[in-house]
């Protein structure tokens, strides 16, 4: 393979490096890398990547670009806000690089796509926001024997690791199952500072030139974890384990699965309790502006009513049953949060301990600033 | 004491901000830990370990000095440099946010 004067002169901090050199810039020119997910890990992994000629980069993600992805998806700008997530990277990384072959799939990726996709490319770096993608790309990476590059960020915190790479471990060997669904936190319902995934990305962009290179030391059978509010990075040691049911010695995963029920379905935030009484923003408006005599109660974190508010009393509602004595049964009660899953659990909690008239703000301020009062911030 | 380092999410259910510190009687193990940290912050039962089986949970890990003591018993003593204060206990959680 031949490089033009000009990719000489484009590559030439990695030609004149005995690791790379000609030989490895050739290796880089001919792999193929496949990100999935371009948000906040995507976004450095295919900039970086595309930088260092990777001959072809995959993108796989079905969403479009919104405003709050901009705090941390480097990739996506402003004007992009609306756009789907793939047209906007791939003009972006053509931008940086025209000698990339760009091949973008603007599906979620599935079951039923998932090892077709992947089976195109040698490397899968893993930027997706959620378990079952994640387990999904695990089970279609080791059973396409295809190595990848894991990476997950929360607030400042972050994880990063090789796996199903040179006989050492998979996603499933380090966490079998995925937490219950509402336990762990997304970054959109915990948030993440923006430029940790920037951190984690470029650690997962300089693991997967590492794997096509064939230099240095993977972090295969090591996990990298970051903390960086106290900056640690710490490594530890992590081994296959033998019974893991899709690598172990006897697999029982031998083939997709339905991920959405492996990890449970969820929103962003959720309730999967029994139903609790319900009252509509607009309903809600109406019983306020008549002045009736309503105990609306705010459930959220003390640092969430900074940004918007409706005349109420707070207490969170991990602190409800330590403060419960502050509420008064006998009088009407409307619990809100930001969507409507935590005051859900809240009302749940209130029945259970005796008040007969307490009711859900159904979608939280979410509704309430999107139906009854526009002008209050989202967030 | 023993430093014990929690996942984001749990240090918010146990209302902490940072390392939280534990007196543990007797060996220090892994279980001994647990104990005292679940003495201390009752909230945290059963997200660290199964309310009934005490066994791990499949989405929890823990690690000291460099190693992976998940698989370990755990009654296992924890290494010196935990025990002494001057390394924590990490109690580490799948995350999937990117």
């Amino acid at each position: 393979m031949g490089f033009s004067n000009e990719e000489i002169l484009r590559y030439s901090r990695h030609l004149i490096m005995p690791e790379v050199a000609l030989a490895g810039q050739q290796k880089l020119s001919a792999a193929r890398v496949l990100c999935v997910g371009a948000g906040g890990l995507g976004s450095p992994v295919a900039l970086y990547l595309a930088a260092a000629g990777v001959g072809t980069l995959g993108i796989v993600d079905f969403d479009v670009v919104d405003l709050t992805n901009l705090q941390r998806q480097i990739i996506h700008t402003t004007a992009d806000v609306g756009r789907r997530k793939v047209e906007s990277a791939a003009e972006k990384i053509a931008a940086v690089n025209p000698h990339v072959t760009l091949q973008t799939f603007p599906v979620s990726l599935s079951r039923e796509n998932a090892l077709e996709i992947i089976g195109k490319f040698d490397v899968v770096v893993d930027g997706t926001d959620n378990f079952a993608t994640r387990y999904l790309v695990n089970d279609a990476c080791v059973l396409s024997k295809t190595p990848f590059v894991y990476a997950s960020v929360f607030r400042f915190e972050g994880q990063a690791s090789v796996f199903a790479h040179d006989g050492g471990p998979c996603y499933r060997c380090l966490y079998p199952e995925p937490p219950p669904p509402g336990m762990v936190p997304s970054c959109a319902e915990g948030g993440v500072l923006g430029v940790l995934p920037g951190l984690l990305g470029v650690i997962q962009a300089t693991e997967a030139i590492k794997l096509i290179l064939g230099a240095g030391i993977s972090l295969a059978g090591r996990l990298l974890l970051v903390d960086a509010l106290g900056m640690h990075f710490r490594e530890f040691t992590i081994k296959r384990n033998e019974h893991c049911p899709v690598c172990g010695t006897t697999p029982s995963v031998t083939e997709l699965i339905d991920y959405q029920q492996f990890c449970g379905i969820r929103g962003e935030e959720s309730y999967t309790g029994p139903a609790v009484p319900e009252i509509t923003p607009e309903e809600l408006k109406q019983l306020l502006d008549a002045g009736d005599d309503i105990v609306v109660l705010d459930v959220r974190e003390p640092h969430e009513r900074d940004i918007c508010r409706l005349e109420s009393h707070l207490i969170p509602v991990d602190d409800l049953p330590a403060r419960v004595h502050e509420l008064d049964s006998a009088r009407e009660l409307v619990a809100y949060c930001k969507s409507g899953a935590r005051s859900a659990h809240a009302v749940a909690f209130l029945q259970s301990v005796g008040f007969r008239r307490v009711r859900n703000l159904r979608g939280g301020l979410d509704a309430w600033a999107e139906r009854i009062d526009p002008a209050m911030p989202r967030y | 004491m023993i430093r014990i380092e929690l996942p984001a999410h749990l240090r918010t259910l146990a209302r902490v901000a940072g390392d939280v510190s534990v007196e543990v009687d007797g060996e220090v193990t892994v279980r001994s830990v647990l104990n005292a940290l679940e003495r201390r912050y009752p909230m945290l039962q059963g997200t660290i370990r199964n309310h009934v089986s005490q066994e791990r949970r499949p989405f929890i890990r823990f690690f000291a000095c460099g190693k992976d003591l998940s698989l370990t018993s755990q009654d296992i003593r924890l290494p010196d440099a935990v025990i002494d204060g001057s390394e924590p206990f990490l109690v580490v959680g799948a995350i999937a946010g990117g």
